[in-house]
């Protein structure tokens, strides 16, 4: 049992240490393709994250203790919530590990010292992007809360190891409320990996930045942690839509080949959701901030129908 | 006769179609897509009213989705879209009383209230248990379309998207006619009729309401909606 659990645990982190960067260049790749160029090779992340580590660190004079930490608190936290996150191989959770508040938590604790760091080195820029990030986390907060509870609604549990042990088990989609929560989770997944209608990831625009903003500071081994913890965030929100909607494949038993051929289906299920994402990124035009609201506002309706459904149908 | 389990889970996917596009015909501001998704309606009407067929099998019910395939996913956006692209209007972005974002708000709270009055006003009627079955929730599902049909007319300013949340109304009444009660075949198809005459009627109107008789005929040939040539005097 404990056994097991340390198995999935190296198994688990490994993975989304190793495939969060593909994912990453692979979005770049595709929206390179549809802007008729030819892009960076599917590996440049894992090329810019390794000479990034060799390189060294530079503080502002400003900046205080806490620029030394954000790096080193943002991974830790993303890496426990990695935990939370089934992705290839679920086993029975161990010591109270997937529940749904305390990972949407471990994801907000990795933010706000992301935050604090903008701030904290003291340039205009950083405050500048601190300010909008918590603007929007505090508009989108209340609809991700929902999202999870319809989540929780539709597969009657807290824990998402339950969640997903459930969907591999179907194998299809257990409810078509879930096609719904999809909606919802898609739109969740652009505005916290700062994606196009949202932010624009490629752009060091003063007037647009939000996520880069914050990061603008770090530099060296600190800013490869903080662009593995954007990756990594965004792999975890990926793999809960494709093991909630797409479960088959997925390992559920500890053997070799299982999981070899879970590994080899979410990667490929991961490069057509980093797919979809490309191409939706492509087709929109940055909205105006507070134009924003009215997004979130799709998402929030999605999942309220949900648990309407659930409850009365 | 069928397993009632599949296709609680099939009229389940369609309710959540129907769903989404309401929500899209609520938001969106591009009138070209606002039209393929009515008809994008129409036609999960259509699948809905066959797989009604395939397990209840009354006969009437392959009528329904006929007229409905014919005219309300082929004639009608077929027209509507050939208007539009003469009158070139593309967007849709003016809005009265009601922003799209509040208009959604609006339709959960409406959807609630719906369930709550036809659980009390229903619950007499239908037998025991049926509350909660695709039957009931498809009734509800009718209404609250139908009362965000009229939410798009009222809220929308241009008279071609008044006329989509018309189109989306009636979408409603059929939706609630095949759950809730047997609507007779004839007025099904009286109410087709009337659409499309409806339909003729507000493309040439939205032209040309505000205009005299004599100017009428002018702005005719101005969106090219009358191809005919002047006979030479």
């Amino acid at each position: 049992m404990i056994a097991d659990f340390l198995v999935y645990g190296i198994i688990n982190t490994l993975c989304v240490v190793l495939i969060s960067p593909l994912f990453v260049s692979m979005i770049k790749k595709v929206k390179a393709w549809s802007q008729g160029r030819q892009g960076p090779s599917v590996f440049q992340t894992y090329y810019t994250l390794a000479k990034l580590l060799k390189k060294e660190v530079i503080y502002s004079p400003n900046a205080s203790w806490i620029m030394r930490i954000t790096p080193w608190a943002c991974i830790a936290a993303v890496l426990v919530a990695s935990l939370f996150v089934p992705l290839v191989f679920v086993t029975e959770p161990f010591g109270g590990i997937g529940n749904i508040i305390l990972f949407l938590y471990l994801l907000v604790l990795a933010r706000f010292f992301m935050a604090l760091g903008g701030l904290d080195a003291g340039s205009a820029f950083g405050g500048m992007g601190s300010s909008r990030e918590m603007s929007i986390s505090a508009v989108i907060e209340p609809t991700t809360i929902i999202v999870f509870a319809a989540l929780a609604f539709v597969f009657k549990s807290l824990n998402i190891f339950d969640m997903v042990a459930v969907s591999a088990a179907a194998g299809i989609p257990v409810s078509p409320t879930l096609i719904l929560i999809g909606i919802s989770l898609f739109i969740i997944l652009i505005v916290e990996t700062s994606r196009l209608p949202v932010d624009n990831p490629e752009t060091h625009l003063e007037l647009t930045m939000i996520h880069e903003g914050m990061i603008l500071e770090q530099s060296g081994r600190n800013l490869a942690l903080m662009e593995l913890t954007a990756a990594i965030k965004q792999t975890l929100l990926m793999a809960l839509l494709i093991n909630l909607l797409v479960p088959w494949g997925l390992a559920t038993t500890l053997s070799f080949a299982a999981v070899a051929v879970a590994i080899g289906l979410f990667a490929v299920k991961g490069v057509i959701l980093s797919l979809v994402i490309g191409l939706f990124e492509s087709s929109m035009a940055k909205m105006r901030f507070f134009r924003l609201p009215s997004l979130f506002m799709m998402a929030f309706f999605f999942s309220t129908l949900t648990i309407i459904i659930e409850v009365f149908a | 006769m069928t397993d009632p389990a599949f296709f609680d889970g099939i009229i389940k996917i369609l309710f959540v179609c129907v769903i989404i596009t309401a929500a899209y015909i609520i938001t969106t501001k591009n009138l070209i897509s606002l039209v393929r998704v009515y008809a994008l309606q129409s036609l999960t009407l259509v699948l809905i009213a066959l797989a009604l067929y395939w397990y209840e099998g009354t006969g009437i019910l392959l009528f329904i989705a006929l007229i409905t395939l014919v005219f309300k996913v082929i004639v009608i956006p077929y027209f509507i879209a050939t208007v539009q692209e003469k009158i070139r209007i593309k967007r849709d972005i003016e809005f009265h009383f009601l922003s799209p974002t509040s208009s959604l708000l609006i339709s959960l709270a409406l959807m609630l209230i719906i369930y709550i009055a036809l659980s009390r006003i229903l619950g007499d009627t239908l037998a025991k248990g049926s509350i909660g079955s695709p039957f009931f929730f498809g009734a509800v599902i009718g209404i609250s379309l139908v009362l965000m049909g009229m939410m798009v007319t009222f809220s929308r300013k241009k008279a071609i998207t008044k006329v989509l949340g018309y189109l989306s109304m009636e979408n409603g009444v059929l939706l609630f006619g095949l759950f809730a009660t047997e609507l007779p075949f004839i007025i099904e198809f009286l109410i087709i009729i009337d659409l499309v005459i409806l339909i003729l009627l507000t493309t040439i109107l939205t032209v040309g309401i505000d205009s005299t008789l004599e100017e009428y005929h002018n702005r005719l040939h101005r969106f090219y909606l009358w191809e005919e040539q002047e006979e030479s005097p």
